[in-house]
Protein backbone atom coordinates (compact mmCIF):
# COMPACT_ATOMS: atom_id res chain seq x y z
CA UNK A 1 0.00 0.00 0.00
CA UNK A 2 1.50 3.31 -0.73
CA UNK A 3 1.88 6.07 1.30
CA UNK A 4 -1.00 8.25 0.08
CA UNK A 5 -3.18 5.89 0.93
CA UNK A 6 -2.04 5.71 4.44
CA UNK A 7 -2.12 9.29 5.09
CA UNK A 8 -5.25 9.73 3.57
CA UNK A 9 -6.60 7.02 5.74
CA UNK A 10 -5.25 8.54 8.70
CA UNK A 11 -6.44 12.06 7.76
CA UNK A 12 -10.53 10.92 6.94
CA UNK A 13 -10.07 8.47 10.15
CA UNK A 14 -13.23 9.18 12.42
CA UNK A 15 -12.42 10.66 15.44
CA UNK A 16 -14.55 11.59 18.58
CA UNK A 17 -15.86 14.58 19.32
CA UNK A 18 -14.78 15.93 22.83
CA UNK A 19 -17.18 15.06 25.39
CA UNK A 20 -18.17 18.49 25.68
CA UNK A 21 -18.48 19.34 22.00
CA UNK A 22 -22.09 19.21 22.53
CA UNK A 23 -22.79 21.39 25.31
CA UNK A 24 -20.28 24.00 24.14
CA UNK A 25 -22.36 24.73 21.18
CA UNK A 26 -25.72 24.31 22.63
CA UNK A 27 -24.38 27.03 24.94
CA UNK A 28 -23.44 29.41 22.19
CA UNK A 29 -26.45 28.62 20.36
CA UNK A 30 -28.18 30.05 23.55
CA UNK A 31 -26.09 32.99 23.85
CA UNK A 32 -28.79 36.03 23.34
CA UNK A 33 -27.57 37.61 19.87
CA UNK A 34 -26.24 41.48 20.35
CA UNK A 35 -26.99 43.85 17.63
CA UNK A 36 -23.48 45.53 16.17
CA UNK A 37 -23.28 49.31 17.61
CA UNK A 38 -23.08 52.12 14.89
CA UNK A 39 -18.86 51.57 15.55
CA UNK A 40 -18.66 48.46 15.32
CA UNK A 41 -20.90 48.75 11.63
CA UNK A 42 -18.59 52.03 10.92
CA UNK A 43 -15.11 49.90 11.80
CA UNK A 44 -16.44 47.19 9.58
CA UNK A 45 -16.97 49.74 6.44
CA UNK A 46 -13.51 51.38 7.45
CA UNK A 47 -12.08 48.28 7.07
CA UNK A 48 -9.48 48.65 4.72
CA UNK A 49 -8.99 47.23 2.07
CA UNK A 50 -13.26 46.94 1.28
CA UNK A 51 -14.72 46.51 -1.19
CA UNK A 52 -17.74 48.61 -0.50
CA UNK A 53 -14.76 51.83 -0.73
CA UNK A 54 -13.88 50.69 -4.15
CA UNK A 55 -17.79 50.29 -5.07
CA UNK A 56 -18.21 53.84 -3.83
CA UNK A 57 -15.73 54.91 -5.42
CA UNK A 58 -16.85 53.58 -8.53
CA UNK A 59 -20.25 54.81 -8.28
CA UNK A 60 -19.10 58.50 -6.94
CA UNK A 61 -17.00 58.76 -10.17
CA UNK A 62 -19.46 57.95 -12.62
CA UNK A 63 -22.76 59.79 -10.67
CA UNK A 64 -20.61 62.82 -9.88
CA UNK A 65 -19.28 63.44 -13.94
CA UNK A 66 -23.14 62.33 -15.00
CA UNK A 67 -24.41 64.43 -12.95
CA UNK A 68 -22.54 67.34 -13.48
CA UNK A 69 -23.39 67.19 -17.23
CA UNK A 70 -26.95 66.25 -17.10
CA UNK A 71 -27.18 69.56 -15.01
CA UNK A 72 -25.52 71.10 -17.90
CA UNK A 73 -28.13 70.27 -20.41
CA UNK A 74 -30.02 71.11 -18.30
CA UNK A 75 -29.35 75.11 -17.73
CA UNK A 76 -28.43 74.80 -21.74
CA UNK A 77 -31.67 73.17 -22.51
CA UNK A 78 -33.15 75.82 -20.25
CA UNK A 79 -31.44 78.55 -21.45
CA UNK A 80 -32.08 77.62 -25.02
CA UNK A 81 -36.20 77.32 -24.67
CA UNK A 82 -36.06 80.50 -22.66
CA UNK A 83 -34.56 82.54 -25.46
CA UNK A 84 -36.56 81.13 -28.33
CA UNK A 85 -39.65 81.56 -26.46
CA UNK A 86 -38.96 85.50 -26.45
CA UNK A 87 -37.64 85.02 -30.03
CA UNK A 88 -41.42 83.60 -30.74
CA UNK A 89 -43.25 86.24 -28.80
CA UNK A 90 -41.14 88.89 -29.90
CA UNK A 91 -41.97 87.63 -33.37
CA UNK A 92 -45.55 87.53 -32.40
CA UNK A 93 -45.55 91.39 -32.16
CA UNK A 94 -43.91 92.23 -34.52
CA UNK A 95 -45.97 90.40 -37.34
CA UNK A 96 -49.07 91.93 -34.88
CA UNK A 97 -47.39 94.99 -35.35
CA UNK A 98 -47.47 95.35 -39.06
CA UNK A 99 -50.69 93.68 -39.31
CA UNK A 100 -52.18 96.25 -37.11
CA UNK A 101 -50.80 98.94 -38.91
CA UNK A 102 -52.35 97.09 -42.18
CA UNK A 103 -55.89 96.76 -40.63
CA UNK A 104 -55.37 100.46 -39.73
CA UNK A 105 -54.66 101.64 -43.21
CA UNK A 106 -57.52 99.63 -44.62
CA UNK A 107 -59.59 100.89 -42.37
CA UNK A 108 -58.77 104.38 -43.50
CA UNK A 109 -58.73 103.77 -46.78
CA UNK A 110 -62.61 102.26 -46.18
CA UNK A 111 -63.62 105.19 -44.61
CA UNK A 112 -61.99 107.71 -47.08
CA UNK A 113 -64.21 105.57 -49.92
CA UNK A 114 -61.05 104.70 -51.79
CA UNK A 115 -60.23 101.30 -53.37
CA UNK A 116 -57.35 99.97 -53.07
CA UNK B 1 -63.89 95.66 -45.06
CA UNK B 2 -63.78 93.90 -48.33
CA UNK B 3 -60.31 93.05 -47.67
CA UNK B 4 -60.78 91.70 -44.13
CA UNK B 5 -63.46 89.74 -46.70
CA UNK B 6 -60.80 88.46 -48.96
CA UNK B 7 -58.59 88.07 -45.64
CA UNK B 8 -60.90 85.41 -44.21
CA UNK B 9 -61.68 83.34 -47.22
CA UNK B 10 -57.79 83.08 -47.44
CA UNK B 11 -57.80 82.11 -43.57
CA UNK B 12 -59.89 79.09 -44.66
CA UNK B 13 -57.90 78.25 -47.45
CA UNK B 14 -54.86 78.38 -46.18
CA UNK B 15 -55.56 76.30 -42.75
CA UNK B 16 -54.24 73.26 -44.95
CA UNK B 17 -50.66 71.80 -45.08
CA UNK B 18 -47.69 73.27 -44.48
CA UNK B 19 -45.26 75.43 -46.47
CA UNK B 20 -41.82 76.30 -47.37
CA UNK B 21 -39.75 79.06 -45.60
CA UNK B 22 -38.96 82.60 -47.80
CA UNK B 23 -35.19 82.63 -48.50
CA UNK B 24 -34.70 85.28 -46.66
CA UNK B 25 -30.48 85.50 -46.92
CA UNK B 26 -30.84 87.94 -49.94
CA UNK B 27 -31.49 90.78 -47.19
CA UNK B 28 -28.27 89.93 -44.69
CA UNK B 29 -25.81 91.84 -46.65
CA UNK B 30 -28.01 95.30 -45.42
CA UNK B 31 -26.80 94.04 -41.40
CA UNK B 32 -23.14 96.13 -41.89
CA UNK B 33 -25.22 99.06 -42.98
CA UNK B 34 -28.02 98.91 -40.41
CA UNK B 35 -28.16 100.28 -37.04
CA UNK B 36 -30.35 97.94 -35.35
CA UNK B 37 -30.80 94.41 -36.96
CA UNK B 38 -32.80 92.18 -35.38
CA UNK B 39 -32.83 88.24 -36.77
CA UNK B 40 -35.38 85.43 -35.67
CA UNK B 41 -35.38 82.55 -37.08
CA UNK B 42 -37.26 79.48 -35.85
CA UNK B 43 -37.52 76.70 -37.23
CA UNK B 44 -39.51 73.63 -36.57
CA UNK B 45 -37.44 71.89 -33.34
CA UNK B 46 -37.00 75.73 -31.53
CA UNK B 47 -40.83 76.53 -31.93
CA UNK B 48 -41.59 72.95 -30.39
CA UNK B 49 -38.55 73.95 -27.86
CA UNK B 50 -40.60 77.41 -27.56
CA UNK B 51 -44.01 76.26 -26.96
CA UNK B 52 -42.56 74.18 -24.24
CA UNK B 53 -41.54 76.94 -22.46
CA UNK B 54 -45.40 78.98 -22.76
CA UNK B 55 -46.90 79.49 -19.79
CA UNK B 56 -50.03 77.65 -19.73
CA UNK B 57 -51.21 80.15 -17.11
CA UNK B 58 -50.51 82.83 -19.11
CA UNK B 59 -53.09 83.42 -21.58
CA UNK B 60 -51.85 84.93 -24.24
CA UNK B 61 -49.22 82.60 -24.44
CA UNK B 62 -51.35 79.57 -24.05
CA UNK B 63 -52.90 81.04 -27.47
CA UNK B 64 -49.33 81.56 -29.06
CA UNK B 65 -48.62 77.91 -27.98
CA UNK B 66 -52.02 76.82 -29.72
CA UNK B 67 -51.20 78.77 -32.49
CA UNK B 68 -47.61 77.86 -33.56
CA UNK B 69 -48.62 73.77 -32.58
CA UNK B 70 -49.05 73.52 -36.10
CA UNK B 71 -46.66 75.91 -37.41
CA UNK B 72 -43.14 75.10 -39.66
CA UNK B 73 -40.96 77.99 -39.15
CA UNK B 74 -41.19 81.42 -37.92
CA UNK B 75 -38.82 84.13 -39.68
CA UNK B 76 -38.82 87.90 -38.58
CA UNK B 77 -35.67 90.30 -39.70
CA UNK B 78 -35.83 93.82 -38.98
CA UNK B 79 -33.69 96.50 -40.17
CA UNK B 80 -33.52 99.83 -39.12
CA UNK B 81 -31.14 102.59 -40.63
CA UNK B 82 -30.15 105.76 -39.73
CA UNK B 83 -30.25 107.88 -42.85
CA UNK B 84 -32.63 107.04 -46.08
CA UNK B 85 -31.36 105.41 -49.18
CA UNK B 86 -29.07 103.05 -47.34
CA UNK B 87 -30.70 99.83 -48.83
CA UNK B 88 -32.94 99.86 -52.12
CA UNK B 89 -35.96 98.27 -53.75
CA UNK B 90 -33.28 95.58 -55.38
CA UNK B 91 -31.94 94.34 -51.74
CA UNK B 92 -36.22 93.00 -51.86
CA UNK B 93 -35.52 91.46 -55.33
CA UNK B 94 -35.14 88.01 -54.35
CA UNK B 95 -37.94 88.18 -51.90
CA UNK B 96 -40.42 89.50 -54.31
CA UNK B 97 -39.15 86.89 -57.04
CA UNK B 98 -40.22 84.35 -54.10
CA UNK B 99 -43.66 85.96 -53.16
CA UNK B 100 -44.44 86.18 -57.12
CA UNK B 101 -44.78 82.64 -57.53
CA UNK B 102 -48.06 81.34 -58.13
CA UNK B 103 -47.69 79.79 -54.26
CA UNK B 104 -48.46 83.09 -52.88
CA UNK B 105 -51.08 85.52 -53.19
CA UNK B 106 -51.03 89.53 -52.19
CA UNK B 107 -54.14 89.45 -50.04
CA UNK B 108 -53.13 93.42 -48.40
CA UNK B 109 -50.84 95.65 -50.14
CA UNK B 110 -50.75 99.19 -49.23
CA UNK B 111 -48.90 102.06 -50.30
CA UNK B 112 -48.42 105.47 -48.19
CA UNK B 113 -47.62 108.29 -49.89
CA UNK B 114 -48.21 110.48 -46.56
CA UNK B 115 -45.91 108.05 -44.27
CA UNK B 116 -43.64 107.18 -46.89
CA UNK B 117 -43.94 103.45 -45.76
CA UNK B 118 -45.45 100.24 -47.75
CA UNK B 119 -47.10 97.21 -46.52
CA UNK B 120 -47.52 93.79 -48.02
CA UNK B 121 -49.30 90.92 -46.96
CA UNK B 122 -49.48 87.36 -48.40
CA UNK B 123 -50.70 84.12 -48.36
CA UNK B 124 -49.16 81.17 -49.33
CA UNK B 125 -52.48 79.15 -50.85
CA UNK B 126 -50.72 77.02 -53.43
CA UNK B 127 -48.29 74.58 -54.31
CA UNK B 128 -47.17 71.45 -53.23
CA UNK B 129 -47.53 72.36 -49.74
CA UNK B 130 -49.74 75.37 -49.31
CA UNK B 131 -49.43 77.33 -45.80
CA UNK B 132 -48.07 80.30 -44.58
CA UNK B 133 -48.18 83.93 -44.18
CA UNK B 134 -45.27 86.62 -45.41
CA UNK B 135 -45.17 90.39 -44.38
CA UNK B 136 -43.22 92.67 -46.02
CA UNK B 137 -42.83 96.56 -44.82
CA UNK B 138 -41.16 98.59 -46.06
CA UNK B 139 -40.04 102.93 -45.20
CA UNK B 140 -37.54 105.12 -46.21
CA UNK B 141 -35.50 104.01 -42.96
CA UNK B 142 -37.19 100.63 -41.79
CA UNK B 143 -37.16 96.84 -43.64
CA UNK B 144 -39.26 94.47 -42.05
CA UNK B 145 -39.94 90.99 -43.68
CA UNK B 146 -41.97 88.58 -41.01
CA UNK B 147 -42.57 85.12 -42.56
CA UNK B 148 -44.66 82.20 -40.97
CA UNK B 149 -44.77 79.26 -42.00
CA UNK B 150 -47.14 76.54 -41.38
CA UNK B 151 -50.71 76.38 -41.15
CA UNK B 152 -51.62 79.49 -39.79
CA UNK B 153 -55.32 80.44 -38.55
CA UNK B 154 -55.72 83.68 -38.48
CA UNK B 155 -58.74 83.81 -36.26
CA UNK B 156 -56.19 82.54 -33.37
CA UNK B 157 -53.62 85.07 -34.55
CA UNK B 158 -56.40 87.72 -34.60
CA UNK B 159 -57.00 86.81 -30.58
CA UNK B 160 -53.65 87.77 -29.52
CA UNK B 161 -54.27 91.33 -28.59
CA UNK B 162 -52.03 91.75 -26.04
CA UNK B 163 -49.84 90.88 -27.99
CA UNK B 164 -50.06 93.53 -30.77
CA UNK B 165 -52.10 91.39 -33.09
CA UNK B 166 -55.18 93.13 -33.81
CA UNK B 167 -58.67 91.79 -34.03
CA UNK B 168 -59.81 90.47 -37.68
CA UNK B 169 -63.24 89.98 -38.41
CA UNK B 170 -63.06 86.79 -39.93
CA UNK B 171 -66.30 85.74 -41.95
CA UNK B 172 -66.58 82.01 -41.71
CA UNK B 173 -68.45 80.33 -44.93
CA UNK B 174 -71.46 78.43 -43.48
CA UNK B 175 -71.02 74.54 -43.36
CA UNK B 176 -71.56 72.60 -46.03
CA UNK B 177 -75.37 70.89 -45.36
CA UNK B 178 -74.83 66.57 -44.54
CA UNK B 179 -75.06 64.78 -48.44
CA UNK B 180 -78.11 63.02 -48.71
CA UNK B 181 -77.17 59.44 -49.23
CA UNK B 182 -80.82 58.63 -49.23
CA UNK B 183 -82.26 59.83 -52.40
CA UNK B 184 -85.85 58.06 -52.27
Amino acid sequence: MSNLEDDLRIALRREEPAADFTERVLARLNQPFAEPTWRERLAVLMRPPRLQWAALAVIVSITIPAATVRYRNEVQYRAEGERAKAQLLFAVRVAGSKLHRAQRKVLETGRTGTRL
Amino acid sequence: MKILGILALFALVGTAGYGQALDLKGLEKLAAKARDVTDVELDGSLLRLAAKFLSADDPDQAKVKKLVAELKGVYVKTYEFEHEGEYSESDLASIRTQLHSPAWSRIVGIQSKKERDNTEIYLRTGGTEPGGLAIVCTNPKELVVVNIVGKIDLEELSELHDLGVPKIDIEKKPAKPADKKDND
